[in-house]
């Protein structure tokens, strides 16, 4: 730095030390902690107290709440149905995604087309694109019984949304759908970031393409991969409006997951303890998921 | 045989291509169709491909239909202010992130990082009990304020990478010229960080538009529903008006579908944290 700059920035620092440099940071964080760090705590709080039925929080219950919770028949069902739902999208999404990003880092003509298309889904409001499977799906009016047996497929209409066999793959189906093009676009940056020379040395080394992907293509992107395989799991984790629209999680809770279980104890059943219990459980996760992304993310930049 | 594997490839390449553009096409364009239909084709046995008739009509009907005027100047005063206030509180975030070292700026930026990942649905309990503290639950100002609180860490973040490309010694020049820190901020940072703002502005714009779950929560109230919520009135208890439902989802969506195209390409490194490479 110039000799001249160092006094100009000596001569500011100066000026702005003390605690009037915390203001550039003041409105961020009383934003963040008043609407986001108070009610982590009033739901901490809210979970480990009675809640009266008119909504009132009493004092300390000895874990009742956990415990109430744990005695819900249906616990263990929502938790697996969560467990499937997070890993099937992820990582079905994952790979399509891959296979797409890989499609779309070659040049071919309409490139752009079907890269503004995959964006879609990210765009559009989750309920809207969650209505239209809704609507494709119907039993008697919906587009893929239509073709299905437009083209001979099946004899006869199928319910897909009738019983959980069948309405959970949709669900899983639309998941997967609504999760793939975040994560093309982030393996696409990735793979545009790894340098041809890299390919261009292994040509001259005569490698095929199975081994340019294996020993080059996966190794650069472990980085990108890791990051939205963690952001994919909170996100698809937390995603509430798709199995709301859809299913609601019935019948019967049996196509919920955590978070649209949550929602019907704490505004649909009056269970708020319970609701606030399996909340703080589910927080607790996903907070050793964040915990591990800005690890992951940190790393890199020393 | 060089020459029939490369063929080969070629072939597969625009056949995925045109597989993809198929898959994804498939939603919206089913969307359409559907939206362009009268209730008697929409319940025909056998159901219909194209519509027979082609009911623009509906276009016109759907405002008629729900209060959908009212749903769609919600959603814009609650995108609009949530996002003025995102950008408010993150642009001095972000500078300080970026230009400056002071004890607990670390802790603040593993903070936002940290609540990056939260979601209004796990702290949903909590921040409606917090919502009835400030007497903000079925208000529009209750729906401002938490979305402009979880696009908080996206928006600094962003704009901290912006902030970060640019170099400091055009800042230190105009402060040689006479300005102080606000100053340089405002005549030379920002204007050349507009890419950064513009992405930053039209992200959080667009969440806060399709924002369904928390609005769905706190909001009871007609008339302060946003849009998201509001189309739920064509889910009726018997039947679904669909084609008001998809007409009404084309207009909620084109507007933002064209925005996100333009800002699409900034969107990896700032929902990944600059983790990833542009």
């Amino acid at each position: 730095m110039e000799p001249l700059t160092r006094m100009a920035q000596r001569k500011r620092r100066g000026r702005f030390s003390g605690l009037s440099v915390y203001l550039w940071i003041l409105p961020s964080l009383l934003l963040i902690v008043a609407i986001i760090f108070v009610p982590v705590f009033e739901l901490f709080r809210t979970s480990f107290s009675e809640v009266t039925r008119s909504g009132l929080v009493k004092g300390w219950n000895d874990f009742q709440n956990y415990l109430d919770l744990f005695r819900e028949e249906n616990l263990l069902l929502v938790l697996r149905n969560t467990l499937v739902w997070t890993v099937v999208v992820v990582g079905v999404a994952t790979v399509l995604s891959m296979g797409i990003a890989l499609l779309l880092n070659r040049r071919f003509f309409g490139r752009r087309v079907v890269r503004s298309v995959i964006i879609f889904p990210w765009a559009t409001s989750l309920i809207i694109t969650a209505s239209v499977w809704k609507w494709i799906f119907d039993y008697n009016y919906g587009t893929l019984n239509l073709i299905l047996k437009f083209f001979h497929l099946i004899g006869a209409n199928v319910y897909w949304l009738a019983q959980p066999s069948s309405s959970f793959p949709v669900l899983l189906w639309a998941g997967i759908f609504d999760t793939i093009p975040f994560t093309t676009i982030v393996i696409l940056a990735g793979l545009q970031s790894i340098p041809d020379v890299l390919y261009e040395s292994a040509d001259i080394d005569g490698a095929g393409g199975y081994r340019k992907f294996a020993h080059i293509t996966l190794p650069m992107l472990k980085q990108p991969l890791t990051v939205c395989t963690v952001l994919n799991i909170i996100y698809v984790f937390n995603s509430f409006p798709i199995i709301w629209t859809i299913t609601r999680g019935d019948p019967l809770n049996q196509t919920d997951t955590v978070v649209t279980y949550l929602y019907k104890l704490a505004f649909q059943v009056n269970k708020m303890g319970q609701a606030a219990s399996i909340s703080v459980l589910s927080f607790l996760f996903l907070l050793f998921f964040s915990i591990l992304y800005v690890t992951l993310t940190q790393e890199r930049k020393k | 045989m060089d020459m029939l594997k490369r063929r080969i490839l070629h072939v597969l390449k625009y056949l995925g291509a045109l597989l993809i553009l198929g898959v994804f096409s498939f939603p919206y364009l089913i969307m359409i169709l559907t939206s362009l239909k009268n209730r008697t084709e929409i319940f025909a046995i056998p159901p219909t491909f194209f519509p027979k008739v082609w009911q623009f009509q509906n276009f016109v009907d759907m405002w008629a239909k729900v209060p959908l005027a009212q749903y769609m100047s919600n959603s814009f005063v609650i995108a609009t202010c949530a996002t003025s206030i995102t950008l408010v509180c993150a642009i001095p975030a972000a500078y300080a992130l970026a230009r400056m070292k002071f004890r607990g700026l670390n802790a603040y930026m593993y903070l936002v990082l940290v609540t990056q990942m939260f979601s209004p649905i796990v702290l949903l309990v909590g921040l409606f009990r917090v919502m009835g503290w400030f007497g903000l639950v079925d208000t529009i100002a209750g729906l401002i304020i938490v979305n402009a609180a979880f696009n908080q860490a996206f928006a600094v973040w962003i704009l901290k990478g912006y902030f970060s490309t640019i170099p400091y010694e055009l800042e230190q020049s105009a402060w040689i010229d006479g300005c102080n820190r606000v100053q340089g901020l405002f005549r030379v940072l920002l204007p050349l960080s507009a890419p950064g703002l513009i992405t930053a502005l039209i992200f959080v714009f667009i969440a806060a538009w399709n924002e369904f779950t928390f609005a769905l929560t706190i909001i009871s109230t007609e008339a302060y529903k946003p849009l998201t919520v509001g189309i739920y009135a064509f889910f009726g208890k018997y039947d679904v008006q669909w084609q008001y439902l998809f007409a009404v989802s084309i207009v909620a969506t084109v507007p933002v579908i064209a925005l996100f195209l333009g800002i699409e390409k900034h969107l990896a490194s700032g929902l990944t944290s600059g983790a990833v490479k542009e």
